[in-house]
């Protein structure tokens, strides 16, 4: 049997602030288990050393404004990289699937990014994704966010992507940061519900998330058949984390990733860094491995001390309920209904950025192309701290783009350029990997390519 | 004046070293009783020494590792403390494992107590089966060994005849598995260290030589002679490091090398890096199992020059596990050696019988010549590409922090590679395979036993801090204590308690006048936070005595 890839990069030379929940410590008794009880040793599982992302990795996902170096550390680069060499094994074989268990986390981080937001710049599973696609031509793939708070960066970034399904369940945005993550968002005109939202009740256990696993993500999860799994792997769902209020145990994050059978987990949020991280990391690398973790357990534990109320489990049943109708009748929607017959779907949003604290506004417009995703443009305004507004336009060819959404990519890329409306212009070309930033003020032009 | 032996699996050197000068060398085959060849080889570098004159003895032996491979050690029971985690399945190594309830978690906390009736029921029956040897040993225990020490306690007390090794104090790193196997080989061979180390002892006094003994260690470090019976386990494996330290010896300070030790059935890899042997980033493996050994990154290559060849068909094969003498030595079957001998790599051995050896092996009209060249080109081969293997495994190496990754990057191959021992006619061939240069040192032959000779004693204190707790723990002494003023210690106050505690173990080893200095392996400091508010500090210190040799050899001009 092909063992389970690991690459631990627990950054202990790096944190956003020195009490920040995301600091130093924040795997270091994650290591302590994870080495005490021996596991880079078993036979199954197999560690892997990090290298760093690439900026060009970086441009086929983000608009980092103003420039990917202005966004991006080391520590980025090498969390991204890590998950890039884990993807590079799965696609050779040499590993059966693995787990990127690293920091800093990624999911909250957007298509545009201006700043740090719920401490993430730059998206690791989107990252894994355009390089999957690029390098290796994967087709479709699926996003399983288990993180207690809504992966909005993910959704934010294949919300209009077809070959892409994000599902997100977490702690009901009505009670936790970000706020979203409702039912409603369901993707856009030529993506629709290959984004779900599955939010969920505060005081949601096990039970309940093995409910909603095994009536609704595996059953969408076998009709989408992805060719790759990513499991966004947080684990702030835990009994004892400090951010939110569910009640998943180490074991219930287990038997989460034996059913799922994800190809890749990427650590995400889990801030109960003593009481939850060392079982619930350990128990994950198991199950993925294929060994037995039902000796797990987190101190303290007494089965039966976590019980779901009955108002609980009928919220949970009501939402799958919902979902699972809207699910089952996806191919007798009528997206004109919903969306309109314009030529282009617009939306705009307001994003915050709370650890920078920059309020960003944005409008987002993709062409309604019957033969492919069809071209993105989005614009955005926001102060930095330093002081600088920024009011840039963004342009993103899809990797199948047809020859008419290509041009006028390009067209719309030129032309933005010469309006002198933005600070800054870039150009996301993932057809033919080219990647461009244009500085309007200095006139400079910087190019990419794959 | 220094002497350094080394026995290895066929010859066993002898080298007296006096100011950096080799004065005498010895070279006597090794036979099947570990002491009698030592001593051979030492009368020979003694003859006309006055013994008062030699300062130092360092033995390089085999005895540990060849005990482990031959399961010539003596029974033991294992009583375990595991807790919640893996199934107990994966620690019975051994028909004699008993499994107690009790749990610590990472920074020592109580999660279970011990079940002492479990212990005493254990020890029981333990007794009762005959075994006189038992490690103790718990998940853990090098941040809280209170388990470990109960249970010992319990197991004295209810059979006090018992031999009772501890986990903790055999290494201080997390590591639960190979803490268990690094516990159960200290526990089955210290027995017959001890009684070789009195041999040694007694033959050294029978010659009238009053030097201090050492014996060397997989690291490259020394440890006196009879201090060792506590840790036998880390004499594993030290004849790749004698080979290395020798190198070292031999080359300018701060040289950047690769060293090949071509043996007759193995060929050692080794680095030395701006003048310092590298350091496996985790504990040997010993005999396919990982112990929590601390030794050099050494690669070996089950080739040597006296691998048996063989011509099957049209392939040309050589053996990893058959050895034999080479037919230019009066052996039965071609050899990498004789090929070495028809192409004038070598001096040993007959010509005329290296000649037969290779036209056993010809096809067709090959001549002897064309195929030594293919017997070299394809050991050549099978080593270059272990020598890759190994920079590539050196340059990624495990990285936790970002520095560590970005440093790796710039990480350069070395361009000179070091021939030694009796096929060292093979680093030439290797080198230039790989682009890079050669050198096949004077005093080749006996750079092993150059490399005991000049080895140091090696000690390491592994310091953790936990001032929330208020504690701290000094795991190879097993000790664990309150600190005096939790809230002003700092980095400063955990560097001086460290070094405090490293001159401690040095003085109680023998070997206090051996540390001029400490060297700072690792230095972490975490803060513990709740709830956006520093409520304490850990730090994690590992001090050592400067690594280095005592002196380069003079005289050779490298
Ligand atoms: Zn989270
Ligand atoms: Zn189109």
């Amino acid at each position: 049997m092909r063992p389970t890839g690991i690459i631990f990069f627990p950054a202990f030379d790096w944190a956003i602030s020195p009490t920040h929940p995301e600091r130093e410590e924040r795997l270091l008794y994650t290591r302590d288990q994870i080495f005490e009880e021996g596991l880079l040793d078993l036979p199954g599982i197999k560690e892997f050393s990090p290298r760093l992302a690439t900026f060009l990795d970086v441009a086929r996902v983000h608009f980092c404004v103003p420039h990917v170096r202005d966004q991006v550390r080391d520590a980025h680069l090498i969390a991204a990289g890590a998950c890039l060499v884990l993807a590079d094994c799965i696609m050779s074989g040499e590993v059966r699937n693995a787990f990127a268990l690293v920091r800093p986390p990624g999911h909250h981080a957007m298509r545009v990014v201006h700043g740090n937001r719920g401490f993430c710049n730059i998206n690791n599973e989107a990252i894994t994704i355009e390089y999957l696609r690029r390098r290796y031509g994967v087709g479709r793939i699926a996003v399983v966010d288990s993180d207690v708070h809504h992966g909005d960066g993910t959704q934010d970034i294949f919300y209009h992507d077809p070959d892409v399904l994000c599902i997100s369940f977490h702690q009901d945005g009505r009670t936790l940061y970000p706020g979203t993550g409702f039912t409603n968002e369901l993707g856009g005109p030529g993506a629709y519900l290959r984004t779900i939202n599955i939010p969920l009740p505060p005081g949601t256990t096990d039970a309940g998330l093995h409910y909603v696993l095994d009536n609704l993500v595996l059953p969408i999860l076998r009709d989408f058949e992805p060719e790759l799994i990513i499991n966004s792997a947080g684990q702030d769902n835990h009994y004892t984390d400090p951010l939110a209020n569910m009640c998943v145990t180490a074991r219930g994050y287990a038997d989460l990733t034996a059913k799922l059978r994800p190809h890749l987990a990427v650590l995400e949020g889990g801030y109960a860094i003593e009481s939850a991280l060392p079982y619930v990391n350990m128990a994950i690398l198991l199950a993925l491995a294929g060994y037995d973790y039902s000796h797990v357990r987190e101190p303290g534990y007494r089965p039966g001390m976590l019980r779901e109320s009955p108002e609980v489990a009928a919220q949970i049943r009501r939402v799958v309920e919902e979902l699972r109708e809207l699910w089952e009748n996806r191919h007798r929607v009528d997206p004109e209904a919903i969306f309109g017959k314009d030529r282009f779907y617009e939306r705009q949003k307001f994003v915050y950025y709370d650890t920078d604290d920059i309020r960003e506004f944005q409008l987002e417009r993709v062409r309604r192309c019957p033969d492919c995703p069809g071209y993105l443009t989005v614009a955005s305004s926001a102060r930095h701290p330093g002081g600088r507004h920024y009011h840039i336009c963004g342009i993103s060819i899809p990797v199948r783009a047809c020859e008419e959404c290509y041009g006028e990519g390009y067209a719309t890329f030129e032309a933005a350029r010469r309006t002198g409306d933005y600070t800054h212009v870039y150009l996301q070309d993932k057809a033919t990997d080219v990647f461009r930033a244009y500085d309007t003020e200095t006139r400079e032009l910087l190019d990419w390519e794959g | 004046m220094e002497i350094g032996i080394d026995v290895g699996g066929t010859f066993t050197d002898a080298v007296l070293l006096e100011d950096g000068y080799v004065r005498a060398v010895a070279k006597v085959p090794t036979g099947e009783d570990p002491l009698e060849p030592m001593l051979a080889a030492l009368d020979t570098v003694l003859a006309g020494v006055p013994p008062e004159r030699v300062g130092r003895v360092v033995l390089s032996t085999t005895l540990i590792t060849n005990l482990i491979a031959h399961r010539k050690y003596d029974p033991v029971a294992l009583v375990l403390i595991p807790g919640p985690g893996l199934p107990f399945d994966h620690y019975r190594i051994n028909p004699a494992t008993y499994i107690v309830s009790g749990a610590m978690d990472y920074r020592g906390r109580e999660i279970e107590p011990l079940n002492e009736d479990e212990v005493r029921a254990a020890a029981r029956d333990i007794a009762a089966r005959g075994y006189r040897q038992v490690a103790v040993v718990g998940k853990f225990s090098p941040r809280n060994a209170a388990h470990e020490l109960r249970a010992a306690a319990i197991l004295k007390e209810t059979v006090p005849e018992l031999h009772v090794e501890l986990g903790h104090l055999v290494t201080s790193q997390l590591n639960f598995p190979r803490r268990i196997l690094t516990a159960f080989l200290t526990c089955a061979t210290r027995q017959r260290y001890a009684t070789f180390a009195r041999a040694v002892a007694e033959g050294l006094r029978r010659r009238g030589l009053t030097a201090r003994a050492f014996v060397l260690k997989a690291d490259g470090g020394t440890l006196p002679l009879e201090a060792a019976a506590r840790y036998p386990v880390e004499t594993v494996f030290s004849g790749p490091a004698a080979s290395t330290l020798g190198v070292q010896a031999l080359l300018p300070p701060g040289e950047t090398a690769v060293v090949l030790d071509a043996g007759g059935t193995t060929t050692d890899l080794a680095l030395i890096l701006s003048g310092t042997p590298l350091v496996a980033s985790r504990g040997l493996k010993v005999e396919d199992q990982f112990t929590q050994v601390r030794g050099l990154a050494v690669k070996s290559v089950p080739v040597g020059g006296d691998s048996v060849l063989e011509r099957i068909g049209r392939e040309l094969v050589v053996y990893s596990d058959r050895v034999d003498r080479p037919y230019c030595l009066g052996g039965s079957r071609p050899t990498p050696t004789d090929a070495l001998r028809v192409l004038g790599h070598t001096e040993i051995g007959d010509p005329g019988r290296a000649y037969e050896a290779m036209a056993l092996l010809a096809t067709d009209s090959q001549s002897p010549e064309e195929v030594a060249g293919e017997v070299l080109l394809m050991v050549t081969e099978i080593i270059a590409g272990e020598i890759e293997a190994m920079f590539r495994e050196w340059q990624e190496e495990p990285a936790y922090r970002v520095w560590e990754v970005l440093q790796r990057r710039t990480r350069k191959r070395p361009n000179l590679l070091v021939g030694v021992g009796g096929a060292a006619g093979l680093a030439p061939l290797v080198a230039q395979h790989l682009g890079a240069r050669a050198l096949v040192p004077p005093y080749a032959a006996v750079a092993n036993a150059i490399g005991a000779a000049v080895a140091r004693t090696t000690l390491m204190i592994s310091l953790h801090v936990d001032t929330a707790r208020g504690r701290y723990v000094v795991a190879e002494e097993g000790y664990q204590g309150e600190l005096e003023d939790p809230r002003h210690f700092g980095e400063h106050s955990a560097v001086q308690l460290a070094t405090a505690w490293l001159r401690k173990r040095a003085a109680a080893l023998g070997a206090g006048d051996e540390v001029d200095g400490v060297e700072i392996l690792r230095q972490d400091v975490f803060n513990i936070v709740r709830e956006w508010r520093t409520v304490g500090r850990l730090f994690d210190l590992v001090v050592q005595t400067p690594r280095g040799i005592l002196t380069h050899v003079k005289g050779v001009n490298s």
